[in-house]
């Protein structure tokens, strides 16, 4: 059943990162030259959508808290952030936008990122007991921390549930959209 | 009508990323690229990975990386077709279906060829060494930092947290002057 959902979603995934035109590099370099940021609307636009919709479900009920993921912070988000943004802003693409390109237009530049990508993800595996070592993943430790209280299992910076933060949210993030579509 | 598209296009790519959690967990990608070169490193190598029945996962390393969080990602290499893998792998079949329903002249804009300078003028190691080494630190960046733009961008900030926020703030000032940067190279001529 899981195998069958990820096939799906899967599909999903990668033909909804085309159409919204995440997956080409010309598409996200304009974006990052600030030349055209529509893309940029979209992907914050639907994140925050996301996360109303991840609100809403908790406070109903219906979602399985069980299937919350969150990454631990530490200073190799911060080093690995910065490295990955070299990489995001001279080729314009990211491990999920260049597997969706590998399928359409540009396939062989999408091709040669992954392999690249092979190649760098085997080095760091190779290389992560001296980053360890050196204590990169201890400087910085916040471990698990969320914004706003998720689950018993995150710690959060603000000791707030999720019907406070779908107040907070939806003030944040949905009416500034509903101000600048009443100016469109 | 065109003015409201991208909207139609944000709520889509919302309710994909949220589909996932509610049914699954949450997206990545990054991960699956150190499955799969482990993949190919302990064919090359089968001393890396043995199977070790004390523990959970049932596997151990020598290497450090596979071996963490008692041997995971080990035990992801030795049995790769599980969710994370194969969402992975139906994300260009997704890709090319999409392409397919495009037509033509859409096709075209959505298109990288670089139309700019004549494909025999450049090398084709000229023309896709630039994205091996992009794909390069792109990777050994987003392990380094245990997720990508999907991991810990997207889903990460979804359910807000900290190392999301931190990590999209440290990607973006680096690749916004990056991409300036490249733009306002001289074109070299070949």
């Amino acid at each position: 059943m899981q195998i069958v959902l990820a096939i799906i979603l899967g599909t999903i995934f990668g033909a909804v990162l085309y159409w919204v035109g995440a997956s080409s590099p010309k598409k996200l370099i304009a974006m990052l030259r600030l030349e055209d940021l529509t893309l940029m609307k979209i992907i914050v636009f639907a994140i925050g959508f996301a996360s109303v919709l991840l609100s809403v479900f908790s406070l109903l009920g219906w979602f399985n808290i069980g299937h919350l993921s969150v990454k631990a912070m530490n200073l190799g988000v911060v080093i690995g952030g910065l490295l990955f943004g070299i990489g995001f802003g001279t080729v314009g693409t990211c491990p999920g936008t260049c597997v969706a390109a590998a399928g359409s237009g540009g396939a062989k530049k999408a091709i040669s990122a992954i392999l690249g990508g092979l190649f760098g993800a085997w080095l760091f595996s190779v290389t992560y007991g001296f980053w360890k070592n050196i204590g990169l993943f201890q400087t910085m430790d916040l471990g698990k921390l969320t914004l706003f209280q998720i689950s018993e299992k995150y710690p959060a910076v603000f000791d707030i549930g999720y019907w406070d933060y779908l107040q907070s949210e939806l003030s944040l993030w949905l009416l500034p959209h509903f101000y600048l579509l009443g100016n469109m | 009508m065109e003015n409201n598209l991208w909207i139609k296009k944000a709520l889509t790519l919302g309710t994909v990323f949220f589909l996932a959690v509610l049914l699954v967990k949450p997206i990545g990608v990054s991960t699956q690229f150190s499955v799969l070169s482990g993949i190919f490193h302990s064919a090359l190598n089968e001393t890396v990975i043995t199977e070790d029945a004390e523990r959970e996962s049932g596997y151990r390393s020598t290497n450090p990386y596979y071996d963490k969080s008692d041997g995971k990602l080990a035990r992801s290499i030795e049995h790769p077709w599980n969710y994370d893998f194969v969402f992975v792998l139906a994300i260009p079949f997704g890709g090319y279906l999409a392409y397919l329903a495009n037509d033509k002249k859409r096709r075209s804009q959505m298109s990288d060829v670089d139309v700019t300078i004549p494909s025999t003028a450049k090398s084709d190691i000229r023309r896709y060494f630039p994205s091996f080494l992009g794909g390069f630190i792109l990777l050994y960046g987003a392990r380094m930092a245990d997720g990508c733009t999907s991991g810990h961008m997207m889903s990460g900030m979804m359910q807000g947290s900290i190392s999301g926020y931190i990590f999209a703030a440290c990607v973006f000032a680096v690749a916004i002057p990056s991409a300036l940067l490249v733009g306002r190279m001289p074109r070299r001529r070949d």
